[in-house]
């Protein structure tokens, strides 16, 4: 008698936690949509005023390569040991890996963004306009920094990023620029709301086992 | 378990866009954007000239596609397709909702919380009492 309480005990446990864990992962999730939300305003914003800076006609879908071409940015599923759930996809960014590196270079290339960040915004940074009343001017791939150091294209990671912006001029506006990195961030969250999401599924799941195991114990 | 289909592991998948100029836009910048040999892109730029059969046939072709792991589709265009979005229930491609310039989140018709949601309804909750 002992025992079978134990067991029915630790069963109920058991399934407190799975119903925790899905509320958990439910509220991550939602905390992410939010986090997306705002970093897609951000970027949406910084596309429209690059595009009020250098013009509706060089910000424009008819200039999108449609030339033989591979995604530079790309994902590695993999198929993870859930809690719960076997054949649970995991995703994992590869941010600007280049064709002739076939590894996953996300962290490097956050780094990297970091770094592109800090110089973007750096008020430092020579404009070619000779009034301050201009409206902002574009700015040279290779404008000093605040710290000295020019901008460097050596990096795959910075050609990648620079290929990607060509495809609306050889100079563009920093606006651009900052709209690539939010949406660069923007995938970031997008990938952590994919795995979320195979979490919370798997974790439903359970939680629905439970909720029929339990009504066909009491019939 | 037993007969579930394995997750093939891909090392190189492709993010999939349904949405509008902006937002295809931006992800381009991100370095998404892919081009097959038969000129065949992996997004499609939703505007007002832009059909709901045209939206449920990409949105069918992304999903029947092995190269794409998570297909982001501006929410007000999945509600043009509801009930294609909310009947699909496979965990590759991901479909994730996202929100537009013009169109904000709305967690109400997000079809993976519209599939979890019934759970905090009063009448799961009674019927599992009964």
């Amino acid at each position: 008698m002992e025992d079978q309480d134990k067991a029915r005990t630790s069963e109920n446990q058991l399934e407190e936690e799975n119903v925790v864990t899905f509320l958990d992962s439910m509220d991550a999730y939602l905390t992410l949509i939010d986090s997306l939300s705002s970093t897609l305003r951000q970027g949406w914003l910084e596309l429209a005023s690059a595009r009020h800076s250098m013009g509706a006609s060089r910000i424009s879908s008819s200039l999108f390569d449609l030339k033989l071409h591979s995604a530079a940015t790309s994902l590695r599923v993999t198929e993870d040991d859930g809690k719960y759930v076997m054949n649970q996809p995991h995703f994992t960014l590869c941010k600007w890996a280049s064709s002739d590196d076939g590894k996953c270079c996300s962290g490097e290339a956050k780094f990297d963004g970091d770094e592109l960040q800090k110089k973007s915004v750096s008020p430092q940074l020579r404009y070619r306009g000779t009034s301050q009343f201009d409206e902002p001017q574009e700015i040279q791939e290779k404008s000093p920094t605040s710290n000295g150091s020019p901008l460097s294209l050596d990096s795959p990671v910075q050609k990648q990023r620079h290929k990607s912006l060509s495809v609306f001029g050889t100079l563009v506006s920093p606006k651009l620029r900052a709209a690539q990195f939010s949406f660069e961030t923007a995938l970031e969250t997008i990938v952590e709301i994919a795995n979320i999401r195979s979490s919370m599924l798997s974790a439903f799941d359970q939680v629905q086992k439970d909720i029929e195991s339990i009504s066909t114990g009491e019939q | 378990m037993a007969g579930r289909a394995q997750i093939p592991t891909k090392s190189s998948a492709l993010i999939a866009m349904i949405a509008d100029e902006d937002t295809i836009t931006g992800f381009l910048l991100a370095g998404v954007g892919n081009v097959d040999l038969r000129r065949k892109t992996n997004y499609l730029i939703v505007d007002s000239k832009t059909t709901v059969k045209q939206i449920e046939d990409a949105f069918k072709e992304f999903t029947t596609k092995e190269d794409i792991a998570i297909i982001l589709i501006s929410q007000y265009v999945a509600n043009m397709i509801r009930f294609l979005v909310d009947s699909y229930n496979k965990p590759v491609p991901a479909i994730l909702e996202i929100p537009s310039k013009d169109h904000p989140y709305d967690p109400a018709h997000d079809s993976v919380l519209s599939r979890v949601k019934y759970l905090f309804s009063a009448e799961s909750v009674a019927s599992g009492r009964r």
